[in-house]
C-alpha cells in the first residue's frame, strides 16, 4: 500500500481524504481533527478568506504548522463568471493554483449547476489552474469535465451537509469505470460506512467537512474516516467475492464424511 | 397559616447551593436561584468576571453567531435573547447600577458576490425563527452604516439583535447578587471538591470549608479540572480571545454591530469601538500578542477605512470555554445527584446567561424543561476512562 499514491496535477498524495475546514466548533477541535484525518489537502471557501492577508485569516492562521496542499473553493458562486473571478483572486493571493469549482444556483439544495461548472472548468484549465470541479453524479457530465481538462472530477454523493450517503452508487460506479482521471466523492457523506462504500466503488478519494466537523467528537470521527478510506481502498484493491444465492460451507463438507 | 407550617414549607423548598465560578454564568445562576428563595454561595478562585466575561464584547446576536441552521444551540440562543429585556431590567432594578443595553441591530457584511447566496440561505430559515432580517445594498447600506467601506457589496440587516456593555453588566450582576443575599467569596486560589455524595463540601486553598446541599459548576474553561473527581469526560478547552478598542469620533460613527467572516466591530455608549476577536489555541495563556491585535487592525480597516490611522487605546484578552462539539454542558449529573453543570458557553456566555440561569435553576428545583436542552447533557462525552 505504501506505493498506492493518489496523483493529482502532478502531486503525489499518501492520503485519500480531503477535509473541509469550515463548521468546526473551535480552532482547537479543528486542528485535532485535521491531524487525526491524516489529510494532506484542505479545502475552504475563498469568500470567507481574508485574501489581502492570508496569514491573518481566521481559519488559515491555525494551519501554518502542517504542510498542506490548499484546495480553495468557489462556493457561493452562481455563475461561471463569478467562479472564475473568485478563482483568480485566490491564485493572485498566492494561496494555491488548485481550485475546486463549486457553483450552485439554488440556496436550498446547493446542488451544482452543471452547465456553469463545465464552462468555468474550461476557462480555468486554459488559464493553467489545476481544476477539481464539484459536480452532480452524472456519468456523461463527469466525462465531459474530464475532457475539458479537469485534474480530478468530484461528483457529489448527496447534497452538501445532508449526510445522506451515496444516493446513486450505480452512477458513481459508472463514473469510475469511464474515468481516466481521479474521481473524488465530494459532499453528502455521513459516516464511515458511506466512506468505505465510496472507496469500494473504486473512487480515488473522498472530500468531506460536515460529518467530521459536526460529529460529537470530531477528532475521533476524523480518525474513523481515515480508517474507512483505508479499509475501503484495500477492499476495492483486493477484489471482493462474488455474491451467491445459497450458502457454501467455509470448512468444506468432505472432512465430515466418515470413510 | 401558622408559623410552624410556613417554616416547614420553606425548608422543603429551599436549597443551599454552592456555585463554582463567578463569571457571567455563575453570577446569573446565583442571581436567579437566590431570587427564587434559595441560599447561594459563589466561590471564585480569582475575581468575579475576570476571564471570558470581562473579555466579552457583549453581543446578543443569535442570528449572526449561528449561520448554519435552527439547531438546539440556536434555539437556546434565541430563547435567551427573548428573555433579555426583562432580565436586564431586573438586574438593573435589584443592583441599582446602570449599564449599557443597546438595541442597535446588526449588519453581517458581504464583500464578495459569492457571500450573497449564503446570506440568502440564512435568511430562509432565520425569517421563520424570529428574524425580520433582510439584505440591504447600495444607498440603504450606506445610510445605515455611513462609514462602511464602499467595497462592501451588501449586508444582512437583523434589527432584533442588541448588545450590552459586558464589564458593567457583570458588575451589576455581582452587586445584584450581593443585595439579594448571595455570599460571594473571591480570590480563593484553589478549590477542591472534598465531598459530593452525602453533602457538598468544597475546600479553599486557605483551608476554609464551604458546605451546601447542591453544587453548580460554572467554572468555564476550568471545569475540566473536575473530570477525574467526577469520573466523566469534560472536554472544555480554553480558547484565547484577543480584543481591542478604538476611541470613536462623533462624526465617524459605527451604528450597528458589524459582523464579517473575520470578526466583528461594535460601538459602545462610552464612545469606543470594540473589535474582536481572535480565537487562539494558547492554553491558559492570556497574553495579548502584537500579531493577534495587528490581525484585527488590518481587517478593521478593510471594513472601516477611517480606522486606518487610529491606534487602539485598549487591548485585552480572555479565555473562552470551548467544548468538543460546540455545545455547552448544562444539566444534572446522572452519576452524582447533587451536582449540576452549566459550563462551556464559548463565544456566547453573555447572550446565553439568562436562559442558562433559568434552565439551571429549573433543573435544581426538579422542574421539567424543554426537550431540546437534552442536547446539552453534561455526560454525553462518556466516562473519564473511556466510552461505554
Amino acid at each position: 500500500m505504501s506505493q498506492d499514491k493518489l496523483v493529482i496535477g502532478g502531486k503525489a498524495l499518501s492520503s485519500r481524504i480531503f477535509i473541509g475546514t469550515g463548521l468546526f466548533p473551535n480552532p482547537f477541535v479543528q486542528k485535532e481533527a485535521i491531524r487525526a484525518s491524516g489529510s494532506e489537502v484542505l479545502t475552504f471557501a475563498i469568500r470567507r478568506i481574508n485574501l489581502e492577508a492570508t496569514e491573518d485569516d481566521s481559519i488559515l492562521q491555525h494551519l501554518e504548522e502542517g504542510s498542506y496542499t490548499f484546495l480553495p473553493n468557489t462556493s457561493g458562486a452562481r455563475t461561471a463568471d463569478e467562479a472564475v473571478r473568485i478563482a483568480r483572486l485566490a491564485r493572485a493571493s498566492g494561496l494555491s493554483d488548485w481550485i475546486k469549482v463549486e457553483i450552485s444556483a439554488n440556496e436550498r439544495t446547493l446542488l451544482p449547476d452543471p452547465i456553469e461548472t463545465l464552462k468555468a472548468t474550461e476557462i480555468l484549465v486554459k488559464e493553467g489552474f489545476t481544476v477539481l470541479p464539484y459536480t452532480s453524479d452524472d456519468p456523461i457530465l463527469c466525462k465531459r469535465l474530464e475532457e475539458a481538462g479537469a485534474a480530478a472530477v468530484m461528483p457529489g454523493a448527496a447534497p452538501i451537509g445532508t449526510g445522506l450517503g451515496i444516493l446513486n452508487p450505480y452512477h458513481i460506479g459508472l463514473i469510475v469505470e469511464e474515468a481516466t482521471v481521479p474521481i473524488i466523492v465530494d459532499a453528502g457523506l455521513g459516516s464511515a460506512s458511506d466512506v468505505a462504500q465510496a472507496m469500494e466503488l473504486g473512487v480515488s478519494g473522498v472530500l468531506m467537512n460536515t460529518p467530521v466537523a459536526k460529529a460529537k467528537d470530531p477528532a475521533m470521527m476524523a480518525r474513523a474516516m481515515k480508517l474507512a478510506v483505508e479499509a475501503g481502498r484495500l477492499s476495492y484493491l483486493s477484489g471482493r467475492i462474488a455474491k451467491k444465492k445459497y450458502a457454501t460451507a467455509s470448512s468444506g463438507l468432505e472432512q465430515f464424511i466418515v470413510k | 397559616m401558622c408559623n410552624a407550617t410556613m417554616e416547614r414549607d420553606e425548608t422543603a423548598m429551599t436549597e443551599t447551593v454552592i456555585v463554582l465560578g463567578g463569571g457571567i454564568i455563575g453570577l446569573s445562576c446565583a442571581f436567579e436561584l437566590q431570587r427564587r428563595g434559595h441560599q447561594v454561595t459563589v466561590l471564585e478562585t480569582r475575581r468575579c468576571g475576570g476571564q471570558a466575561s470581562g473579555a466579552a464584547a457583549g453581543m446578543l446576536a443569535p442570528f449572526s453567531e449561528n449561520v448554519e441552521g435552527p439547531d438546539e444551540f440556536f434555539r437556546f440562543c434565541r430563547e435567551s435573547l427573548r428573555l433579555y429585556p426583562d432580565w436586564q431590567g431586573v438586574v438593573r432594578d435589584v443592583s441599582g447600577r446602570d449599564f449599557e443595553y443597546t438595541a442597535s441591530g446588526s449588519l453581517y457584511v458581504a464583500s464578495h458576490a459569492a457571500d450573497l447566496l449564503v446570506l440568502e440561505g440564512r435568511l430562509l430559515w432565520q425569517r421563520e425563527h424570529g428574524s425580520s432580517g433582510r439584505l440591504v445594498e447600495g444607498t440603504e447600506l450606506q445610510s445605515l452604516e455611513p462609514m462602511l467601506s464602499r467595497h462592501m457589496l451588501a449586508g444582512l440587516y437583523t434589527p432584533e439583535e442588541s448588545h450590552v456593555y459586558a464589564p458593567d453588566f457583570v458588575k451589576a450582576l455581582e452587586q445584584g447578587c450581593r443585595r439579594l443575599g448571595v455570599h460571594i467569596h473571591e480570590e480563593l486560589e484553589q478549590l477542591e471538591l472534598a465531598e459530593f455524595e452525602r453533602e457538598v463540601l468544597v475546600q479553599a486553598a486557605d483551608g476554609r470549608m464551604f458546605s451546601a446541599g447542591r453544587l453548580l459548576v460554572c467554572s468555564g474553561a476550568w471545569a475540566q479540572e473536575l473530570a477525574v473527581t467526577l469520573g466523566i469526560r469534560i472536554p472544555i478547552y480554553p480558547i484565547r480571545g484577543q480584543i481591542c478598542a478604538y476611541r470613536m469620533e462623533v462624526h465617524q460613527p459605527v451604528r450597528h454591530m458589524v459582523f464579517g467572516p473575520q470578526g466583528y466591530l461594535v460601538a459602545k455608549a462610552n464612545s469606543t469601538v470594540v473589535c474582536g476577536a481572535s480565537e487562539d489555541v494558547a492554553g491558559y495563556d492570556t497574553t495579548v500578542t502584537e500579531r493577534g491585535i495587528e490581525r484585527l487592525r488590518r481587517w478593521n480597516r478593510q471594513l472601516f477605512p477611517h480606522l486606518e490611522h487610529t491606534e487602539p487605546f485598549h487591548r485585552w484578552a480572555g479565555l473562552r470555554p470551548a467544548t468538543q462539539d460546540g455545545l455547552p454542558l448544562i444539566g444534572k449529573l446522572a452519576s452524582a445527584d447533587r451536582i449540576v453543570m452549566a459550563a462551556g458557553h464559548y463565544r456566547n456566555g453573555i447572550l446565553l446567561s439568562p436562559a442558562t440561569a433559568m434552565l439551571a435553576a429549573d433543573i435544581i428545583e426538579g422542574k421539567p424543561y424543554p426537550a431540546f436542552n437534552e442536547a446539552f447533557k453534561p455526560e454525553r462525552f462518556g466516562t473519564a476512562i473511556g466510552y461505554y
